[in-house]
């Protein structure tokens, strides 16, 4: 037998082999590669800027803009963004009754037409045996002689009139019409155009706060009256603040609504998908039976119960109404979840480890539906928005002067036609926001899913 | 690695497909959307064409489409209050006697009438039948208007009756109706006893309470008389054909009613009952309706329509009316005075509450009254005030001296609680502290608490409004008679009841008319109120519907006259 001849080398470590399979790269969270994976996502991504941008508009932005939604600007009704601001100071207003020779013939403007007034005055004109008839138009008198809105009628004898009436910086078509003895219009007319500037008296300045107490200014200085970077709605209130404070209603609604109802959703839902059997099958019948009930009614039934009338705020009513008619979707989804989950085999595994059902249910059940119930939430939200945006528009959401984008999509589709901007900037954004929250919904649903992991 | 590289190439690549992906989606979106559109009108088309509700006007047919604010509860002429009955009620019926087009009295059912101090009689026309082909007698007016003031019927409109002998304690239930002052000495005669000299009783007939109910037929519908198209018997130019309780009415022609010729339009079709002003106005855009009502907000849409747009005064006037009380400072003439020359009520109208058809008070009497032959307003034109601030401060200062105070204590105006009072409030109150320095506290009120309190006296200034009961200028003209209890003020002068007692006991015309001439005065010298406004009310008529008149009394608007033309004429 050979000596075995030992030396201390042979007891050193063996020297420790290089792995040949290595993560290379650091392990990835289940949430760090769904952020990663929808960060690949450009859609999803430009979508969540759009909405943490929203955020910041809604809740810095009145910080920063810092006008009151409700505050009327009478001098500027229903102007469109980048109107024309500027205004030329006049001196106070004075009676006048047709007194002053003017020169010129026919139907002559006294002064130049201003929003403080216009004074017309005009010579006879033949058949006029019943006095005259002045109307005023914004449009051009064509063929069909529609000479627009009739203003008073004169005696013969009158032959001046002073226009007062809501006068607009815009361009003025005047006709006076010969009326016959028995008061009927006649084919003599004459008409008269002019393009109307804005004034302000020394007064009304101070009252806006251009000209300061006490501090007078030449005839004719221009101010510039204050800035509606978007435009004021039809009762001269500034657009971009009654956006910013009717995001608040929407997006209370949106967020808050969801968040509840899921909740609720996922707590019904885990409970059911966890007892299974007969419990199962009775609180899923509970939950056909709510999906039946019809939404707008029960909204109208709360306000009836909450006596709360036209004029005043149905959030609290359409807030419960959705939460507690909306939340049978989640539970459904839930629900399913959880029964394919409870017959997987690592929870088998862990229920033969001793695992207790707090457990089972909080380590590996929740987290594993988790990706469902965010995709859900976040569908859930323009829906609500929506919804938000639908009852206000149909008188039945928020209560004036409070603004809500569907309350002023209301207020702006009466002017259409003649001023779309009032329609255009509140419809602008539900439809923004809410396409946002659907794109971002969609990409959270492709990075949340498990299945999906590790794949492009 | 190359992962990475894979990663950007696709990531653009992506981005790319996904915006192609939007943009197809979004044309998807159009496409559909505007055939969809196009799809729904061309079956709207298909339905409506199947409907003859679709046509404002129809030349052949002699027909026009309208739409009505309200359906009517009933139709009732004892009962009915309401604008929309009293429209429905001035196409199918006719009293005694009528309004012309330019608002002149008209033989009706009764061909001649005599209105003396004492009596008023009507003979009736003996070819005046009703629809059912039965001669309308002075029965038939006698048993309404003995039905309207039945107590138990309680019609609210019953003292519009009291003119006539022993009404008022008949319908205060002090008296059997057997003692009403009517009688009928023959079928086509009847006789109204006066309870005192009434000079426009000829003008009241004219009034839905006044029309006439058959007694049988009324008896037969146990109760449920005007309830129903079938329920109510017709004396006017048309009747009720079709009644769809709260979609539709179809008036069509009466072909018993007496003056057939007059009437141009075989059909009123009432198409659509809605209180939408905006659907209204595009039912008229799209041609479905012959008639609207503008708001101010529509205004712009209705000019760039290039309508034909009509004004006319609704007969309200508004005024403030000053507390005349022993104790207030609005007793004094000359405080009343200053506020008369500095409020400029052009202003208020035009600058303040800017709604069209509008316009600036001048006078107690409206200008849509009836004088001697013209308007009254024409006849006699009310007081030019020529604002002056000088001779405000003037009296301003005389008030005071007569007051004995230095400033003028803080008065109370008494408004209404809604958005045009507000507006309205807040200027008087902004004028008298510029102009005058008078410092002014609103008092909001709900109309029955606003009530109350100016009955009780408890304003010094009020904003208030008078409608018309009856078209004569006494409606307006009693108003500040120191017996009535409608004169809140409590203004009370002798000149000015000895003027209103000889327009109520006068039945001459001429004196009359000369009595509210002077009235009108006095209330502009003596500051009795200041006038505000006449209410008015903008509308479009189709431009081929001619001959339609709109009435501050009876039916508001009135298409009994009307008839359509070619389209080219």
């Amino acid at each position: 037998m050979a000596e075995l001849k030992l030396d201390a080398n042979a007891f050193a470590p063996i020297h420790q082999e290089q792995e040949i399979q290595s993560i290379s790269r650091p392990s990835l969270s289940y949430w760090q590669d769904a952020w990663i994976r929808l960060k690949a996502n450009r859609r999803a991504l430009i979508s969540l800027y759009l909405i943490i941008g929203l955020l910041i508009f809604t809740f810095l932005g009145p910080v920063v803009w810092q006008v009151d939604p409700a505050q009327q600007d009478v001098d500027q009704i229903s102007q469109p963004p980048f109107a024309d601001r500027t205004v030329t100071l006049v001196t106070e207003y004075e009676p006048w009754y047709g007194e002053g020779a003017v020169a010129g013939e026919g139907l002559r403007f006294v002064e130049d037409p201003t929003t403080q007034y216009i004074r017309l005055v005009w010579d006879e004109l033949p058949g006029a045996a019943g006095g005259y008839r002045v109307y005023r138009n914004l449009f051009p008198i064509g063929p069909e002689r529609a000479y627009g809105l009739p203003l008073i009628e004169t005696e013969p004898g009158k032959r001046f009139f002073e226009d007062r009436l809501d006068l607009q910086p815009t361009t003025y078509y005047y006709s006076i019409v010969a009326l016959d003895a028995a008061g009927y219009e006649t084919e003599s007319v004459e008409t008269i155009s002019g393009d109307v500037t804005r004034v302000i008296t020394p007064s009304e300045a101070r009252g806006r706060g251009l000209l300061a107490e006490g501090e007078n200014a030449a005839v004719g200085t221009q101010f510039r009256l204050a800035t509606h970077p978007l435009g004021t709605d039809y009762l001269g209130r500034d657009m971009l603040a009654r956006l910013m404070h009717g995001a608040r209603v929407s997006l209370f609604i949106g967020f808050f609504a969801p968040l509840l109802f899921v909740l609720i959703g996922v707590i019904y839902g885990s409970i059911a998908g966890f007892v299974g059997g007969v419990g199962d099958q009775v609180l899923m019948r509970f939950a056909d039976f709510v999906v039946a009930l019809p939404f707008l009614l029960f909204m109208i039934l709360f306000k009836v119960v909450f006596a709360i009338g036209p004029g005043e705020s149905g959030i609290m009513p359409m807030l419960l109404a959705m939460v507690i008619l909306l939340w049978p979707a989640t539970a459904r989804l839930v629900r399913g979840q959880i029964l394919q989950i409870r017959e997987e085999g690592y929870i088998s595994a862990s229920r033969l480890l001793g695992a207790k059902t707090n457990y089972l249910v909080l380590r590996h059940m929740i987290p594993n539906t988790m990706g469902v119930i965010l995709v859900t939430i976040t569908f859930a939200v323009p829906s609500a928005i929506f919804t938000e945006a639908f009852l206000s528009f149909i008188g039945m959401g928020v209560a004036p002067p409070t603004p809500s984008w569907g309350s002023m999509c209301n207020e702006g589709i009466k002017t259409m036609l003649t001023t779309p901007h009032e329609l255009i900037f509140p419809a602008l954004f539900i439809s923004v926001t809410v396409l946002a929250f659907n794109l971002l919904g969609d990409g959270l649903r492709d990075a949340l899913d498990a299945r999906m992991r590790g794949r492009e | 690695m190359s992962n990475t590289n894979i990663v950007a190439d696709t990531d653009e690549s992506f981005a790319k497909s996904a915006g192609k992906q939007l943009l197809i989606f979004a044309l998807a979106a159009i496409v559909l959307v505007g055939s969809l559109m196009w799809g729904l009108q061309v079956l709207a088309s298909m339905v409506g064409s199947s409907t003859e509700a679709a046509k404002a006007v129809d030349t052949e047919a002699q027909s026009i489409t309208i739409a009505i604010r309200e359906e009517p509860p009933q139709l009732n002429s004892a009962l009915a209050t309401d604008a929309s009955s009293g429209f429905i009620l001035g196409h199918v019926m006719e009293g005694l006697l009528r309004m012309s087009m330019d608002d002149q009295l008209e033989p009706a059912i009764a061909h001649s009438w005599e209105v003396t101090e004492t009596h008023a009689t009507f003979w009736l026309r003996d070819n005046a039948k009703w629809s059912d082909g039965e001669p309308i007698t002075a029965q038939d007016f006698i048993f309404s208007w003995r039905t309207a003031l039945l107590p138990e019927n309680a019609s609210e409109y019953a003292f519009l009756l009291y003119p006539i002998k022993n009404a008022r304690a008949i319908n205060e239930g002090s008296m059997s109706p057997d003692e009403l002052g009517l009688s009928a000495p023959d079928d086509l005669t009847l006789v109204v006893e006066l309870e005192r000299p009434v000079a426009f009783f000829d003008k009241m007939v004219t009034f839905q309470t006044y029309l006439p109910i058959r007694e049988d037929f009324y008896n037969a519908t146990e109760g449920r008389f005007g309830a129903d198209s079938w329920e109510l018997l017709y004396s006017g130019p048309f009747m009720i054909t079709s009644w769809v309780h709260g979609s539709s009415l179809l008036l069509e022609r009466n072909p018993y009613y007496w003056d057939n010729e007059r009437i141009h339009l075989n059909r009123i079709n009432i198409g659509y009952i809605t209180s939408d002003a905006g659907a209204t106005l595009n039912f008229f855009k799209d041609d479905k309706i012959a008639y609207t009502t503008l708001l101010a907000e529509n205004l712009t849409n209705a000019l760039e329509q290039r309508w034909h747009i009509q004004r006319e005064q609704d007969g309200t006037v508004f005024f403030i009316e000053f507390n005349h009380r022993e104790g207030r400072v609005t007793e004094n003439l000359n405080l009343r005075k200053a506020m008369q020359l500095v409020m400029d009520m052009e202003e208020l109208v035009y600058k303040v509450t800017k709604l069209p058809g509008y316009i600036p008070g001048e006078s107690l009497f409206p200008g849509w009254l009836q004088g001697v032959n013209d308007k009254f307003r024409k006849e006699y034109p009310a007081p030019q005030l020529r604002l002056n601030r000088e001779k405000a401060l003037e009296h301003l200062e005389l008030a005071k001296q007569e007051l004995g105070v230095d400033e003028i204590p803080e008065i109370v105006l008494l408004s209404g609680d809604n958005p045009i009072s507000n507006i309205q409030s807040e200027w008087v109150q902004a004028v008298l502290k510029t102009e005058l320095g008078i410092d002014l506290k609103i008092d909001k009120q709900i109309f029955k608490q606003r009530l109350a309190k100016m009955t009780a006296g408890d304003f010094d200034l009020v904003l208030a409004g008078w409608g018309p009961d009856y078209d004569d200028p006494l409606t307006f003209g009693d108003l500040f008679a120191s017996w009535n209890l409608n004169n809140r003020g409590r203004y009370a002068s002798d000149e000015m009841d000895v003027l209103i007692a000889r327009a109520q006991e006068s039945v001459d015309p001429r004196e009359r008319m000369e009595a509210f001439a002077a009235i009108q005065q006095l209330a502009f010298d003596d500051v009795v109120l200041l006038p505000m406004y006449e209410r008015g009310v903008t509308f479009v008529v189709h431009d081929q519907l001619k001959d339609v008149k709109r009435r501050v009394i009876g039916p508001e608007i009135d298409f009994t006259n009307a008839y359509v033309v070619d389209e080219d004429s």
